[in-house]
């Protein structure tokens, strides 16, 4: 039968819409499977005054027999079979004929019982109790109260439409009487509509000009701006954040095209475009790559037939855009140099000092990275980036547009003449600004990227600033995430563990929290990063762990790693080599070190090991240093058959200690050889039971 | 519709709404919000209707009479309603109507902002409405005021008058509007703006502000020890105004900035505290 729930409320920002829809999706799916209600289709649309719940479900409950127990049988029923007095009180308290009373087996023994038919409830009555509980747990970033309730919601509410099988359910929430009612446009079409079915509902609002299904909203704002750019022959500039939001933004959406003057085009289009979507959500124009003196809006109304609108957003457009002209001719009458001088007026951190102690530390990270990426061609410049990268922090244009930080700085520096290395790392240092954005172009870009993230993660931890769970106020992970990315795209080589111990030799004694620890957390923090990075790449978690085992010494070569156990987790030598690598782990665990000494070798298998471990060993260094880890894997495979012999013939816990010793000296080395590529007694493999791993952030 | 007209048909209409209409409040304050009209009504449980202009005084947004759109001074005209009536949204909406906006022809929007006021430790959530885009008006369901939680909940309406006008003038510079039928924002508001940037930015003593921020924060706290909570507040809000001047003569650094800030705050979250204890016991 049909379901249909509209909660009308004030406007709802379109984060909270998005969420709601999920929880309404999980709590209705959740409460309907518990209370046995088949659910046969169910989704969720909303408005931004409007969350939606669509579905069919069954009926009711579907009938079942139930099993009631009642005292264990020896109780119930004497030696002679006849029911006792306390198995008489059973069937009296159950109101069930003494005949239909039967022995239930169950795991703790015999019991007396007896099976009946329960009927299933209708689906109106579960939907009556589960309605409020769905609605009640929604949950919102930021709450609000209202009027004189202490009730929380995002935005207050205005009524609950909610009708099961063309009925409206009865049920209430937060005062709200659930109807069949609800109201159209707020500006367009404010009176009241009847639906008591989905079909009439969404028809009678599309009357009332609201279109309630957002794929629908989306696809009429795509097509309107294509029929407007179709006879300009330009393109939207594709932002589908800002679309996705501007769908949740509207009950009735309408493009609106219009003009600035030419004479802002010469603003750069960083400017341009951030001008008209951070302050105005509007949509630049481009053709060939080219800004257009175009935007679009989209609008909550029905026609712009007078031109109002597209007039009213040009005027505002045009504001900002004269000031945003201002900015750019103020902040150029001051050199990037002048204006660094201002940094050390502002804080960066309390404990970690100005923006100007932070260049300073900046400049001397950069310069050891470029030496130990041996790129001795652009050390000078990005020494000079590092200098001058945070000085567009007192630009007007950053103040004002807080997003355009680095690329501004960059901007201003190619305008004084610097050279491309100069203001290119400048303008790239704070990407990648996610997972998904682009890691810098350059090499020097790349280089200060990294110093300015490890100089904020190494300094907030070592002040004592955790990061967990929700806390994370200096974007630390945002940062570790960045750092690893560039890492990876550009495949760059460089000790991590002495990058670190720069980084805390540069901040000398400022940090409250002794280095050695602050190392270890770093190091422990980039593991948790690198493992959500790789699984989110789609690697196995065990691969993932396995592949971090040999510890973060090169964060680059933890993908090459993971890489190569995926592509051999298929291989016919695959789970052999890891339940071989397995039983190496256990024999050893708990173990002090022990040498060996090839003359104590007693069986011919030990020392065909041995010579067999030397031999793999060799080949495989040379590949593992260049990280060709596939290589060195196929060469480790070839181990296995070898050591499997050597189980079968040789006993390593020999009577004698010195020979025990030694066999167990040999697998140690073998052990420690292979954890160079990983640590095999975290792969999974089948038969096991998985070991479930700590949930990533 | 002059900016005179536009105040008139405000306070008709809110007139009508059941507030009282108070006179604009004579100290320097940032924001209609900051006045005690607002700030101590809010804080207890009897219901309040109020509306009234309130110049708005921002030092750090004046352009020397230059910019069509920024000025250190503005109107807003500020509406309370205690407990937020169910329809407000509607009644909002009717009053753009009574103004004569044709709400058919236009794009109305309440966009997601919440607003706050770390100085007074208040914050709120609700909208900035924006008409064809143009931001008109700051919607607030006020949750704190003074660090004190707020029951029932009142409803903020700030209107930027200035905004509104040059919307209903269809106006591009703030100057070109009309005040009254023979005098216009020009004749009232250029050489101020012009005098006030100037000492804003360049003239204001750093010194003087420095020592009277300083005074009037000790003056602040003797008259709270004294219960003396309104004339505490005022000197709360000579404060604030002396370190917005300050700020934009340049000479706060951001630490400073914050730990200012919350030094006001701290004044201000102790009234707040003691006026509705206050009004509790009695």
């Amino acid at each position: 039968m049909e379901f249909l729930l509209e909660l009308l409320t004030e406007e709802l920002p379109a984060s909270h819409i998005r969420s709601a829809l999920d929880q309404l999706e999980a709590g209705f799916r959740k409460e309907l499977t518990a209370a046995r209600i088949e659910v046969v289709s169910l989704r969720t649309l909303a408005t931004p005054r409007r969350l939606v719940v669509a579905g069919d479900f069954a009926a009711g409950q579907e009938d079942r027999e139930e099993v009631v127990t009642g005292p264990p049988l020896a109780i119930a029923k004497g030696p002679d079979g006849a029911l006792t007095p306390a198995g008489k009180g059973f069937a009296r308290s159950q109101g069930v004929d003494e005949n239909l009373l039967e022995a239930i087996r169950t795991p703790r023994g015999e019991y007396l019982g007896f099976k009946r038919k329960a009927k299933g409830a209708p689906a109106a009555e579960i939907l009556k109790d589960a309605v409020p509980r769905v609605l009640g747990a929604l949950s919102f970033p930021k709450m609000m109260r209202w009027a004189e309730s202490p009730f929380r919601f995002s935005r207050p509410i205005h009524g609950l439409l909610c009708v099961f099988g063309g009925t409206p359910v009865e049920t209430s929430f937060e005062g709200f009487m659930a109807t069949d009612e609800t109201v159209g446009h707020r500006i367009a079409s404010p009176g009241a509509i009847k639906a008591r079915r989905f079909a009439e509902y969404s028809s009678e609002l599309e009357k009332s000009f609201v279109v309630v299904d957002p794929e629908a909203r989306k696809r009429t704002i795509l097509t309107q701006i294509e029929d407007a750019l179709a006879p300009l022959k330009a393109k939207v500039y594709p932002d589908p954040e800002l679309l996705d939001d501007l769908t949740l933004n509207v009950e009735h959406p309408l493009v609106v095209f219009g003009g600035f003057p030419e004479t802002y085009l010469s603003l750069p289009l960083e400017v341009l475009s951030t001008a008209m979507r951070a302050g105005q959500k509007l949509f630049s124009v481009v053709r060939d790559k080219k800004q257009l003196p175009h935007f679009l809006g989209v609008a909550d109304a029905i026609a712009d037939g007078k031109g109002l609108i597209r007039k009213g957003n040009e005027r505002v457009l045009r504001a900002r855009l004269e000031d945003a002209r201002f900015f750019w001719d103020q902040d150029r009458k001051v050199s990037l140099k002048e204006r660094a001088a201002g940094l050390k007026n502002v804080v960066f951190q309390e404990k970690l000092g100005s923006y100007e102690d932070k260049a300073l530390r900046l400049k001397k990270i950069v310069s050891y990275l470029c030496d130990k990426l041996k790129a001795a061609d652009i050390k000078a410049e990005t020494i000079e980036a590092a200098g001058l990268c945070k000085a567009d922090l007192l630009t007007e244009m950053v103040k004002e547009f807080s997003g355009l930080q680095g690329r501004m700085g960059g901007l201003y520096a190619k305008q004084e003449g610097f050279p491309a290395a100069v203001h290119q790392a400048i303008y790239e240092h704070y990407q990648p600004g996610s997972l998904e954005d682009a890691s810098p172009a350059s090499l020097a870009g790349a280089v200060l990227s990294i110093a300015d993230k490890m100089d904020s993660i190494v300094g907030v931890l070592g002040v004592g600033i955790p990061v967990s769970g929700s806390s994370d106020p200096f974007g630390l992970r945002r940062n570790a995430h960045g750092v690893c990315k560039v890492i990876l795209d550009r495949k760059l080589r460089f000790s991590f563990p002495l990058l670190l111990d720069k980084v805390l030799a540069v901040y000398g004694d400022r940090l409250t929290v002794e280095c050695g620890a602050v190392k270890a957390a770093c190091l422990e923090f980039f593991g948790g990063r690198l493992r959500f990075i790789l699984e989110k790449r789609g690697s196995r978690y065990d691969l993932v762990a396995a592949a971090l085992g040999p510890g973060l010494d090169q964060i680059y070569d933890v993908l090459p790693r993971v890489e190569a156990l995926d592509s051999l987790k298929s291989s016919p030598q695959f789970e052999p080599f890891i339940l071989m690598a397995k039983r190496i782990n256990n024999i050893l665990k708990g173990l002090s070190a022990a040498k060996v000494n090839s003359d104590l070798f007693v069986e011919k298998e030990e020392r065909d090991l041995y010579s067999t471990f030397a031999i793999i060993r060799d080949n495989a260094q040379p590949m593992i240093a260049r990280g060709d880890y596939v290589r060195a894997q196929g060469i480790y495979f070839k181990i296995q058959p070898v050591l499997n012999t050597f189980f079968d013939k040789v006993l390593v816990m020999a009577e004698e200690k010195k020979v025990r010793q030694n066999r167990l000296g040999l697998l140690q080395s073998i052990n420690k050889m292979l954890l160079e590529i990983a640590d095999y007694s975290q792969v999974v493999v089948e038969g096991e039971k998985p070991a479930k791993p700590k949930a990533p952030r | 519709m002059s900016v005179q007209d536009l105040i008139l048909n405000l306070h008709r209409f809110w007139a009508e709404q059941g507030c009282y209409l108070a006179q604009t409040y004579d100290l320097e304050v940032g924001a209609g919000t900051m006045t005690p009209d607002t700030f101590f009504r809010v804080l207890d449980k009897r219901p309040w209707r109020v509306g009234y202009v309130q110049p708005s005084r921002r030092p750090d947004d004046g352009r020397y009479g230059e910019n069509p759109n920024r000025v250190q001074k503005h109107f807003q005209y500020q509406v309370i309603m205690k407990p937020s009536p169910v329809d407000i949204q509607d009644v909002y909406v009717r009053s753009l109507r009574s103004l004569g906006v044709a709400l058919d022809d236009h794009d109305l929007r309440f966009d997601e902002d919440n607003w706050e006021s770390p100085t007074i430790g208040a914050w709120g959530v609700g909208w900035q409405v924006l008409l064809d885009g143009l931001e008109i008006t700051q919607f607030t369901y006020f949750q704190q005021c003074g660090g004190v939680d707020l029951s029932p909940v009142p409803v903020e309406i700030t209107y930027g008058l200035e905004r509104l006008e040059m919307f209903l003038e269809q106006k591009d510079d703030i100057y070109d509007l009309d005040w009254s039928a023979d005098v216009t924002y020009r004749d009232l508001r250029f050489r101020e703006e012009k005098e006030f940037s100037e000492y804003n930015f360049s003239v204001a003593s750093v010194g003087m502000l420095r020592q009277a921020f300083g005074a009037c924060q000790k003056e602040a706290a003797r008259l709270i020890e004294k219960n003396l909570l309104l004339p505490a507040y005022d000197m709360c809000l000579k404060c604030s105004h002396n370190f917005n001047l300050l700020d934009s003569r340049g000479a706060i650094s951001v630490t400073e900035r914050v730990k200012l800030i919350s030094q006001i705050r701290a004044l201000v979250n102790d009234i707040a505290r003691r006026y509705t204890t206050a009004k509790e016991g009695a």
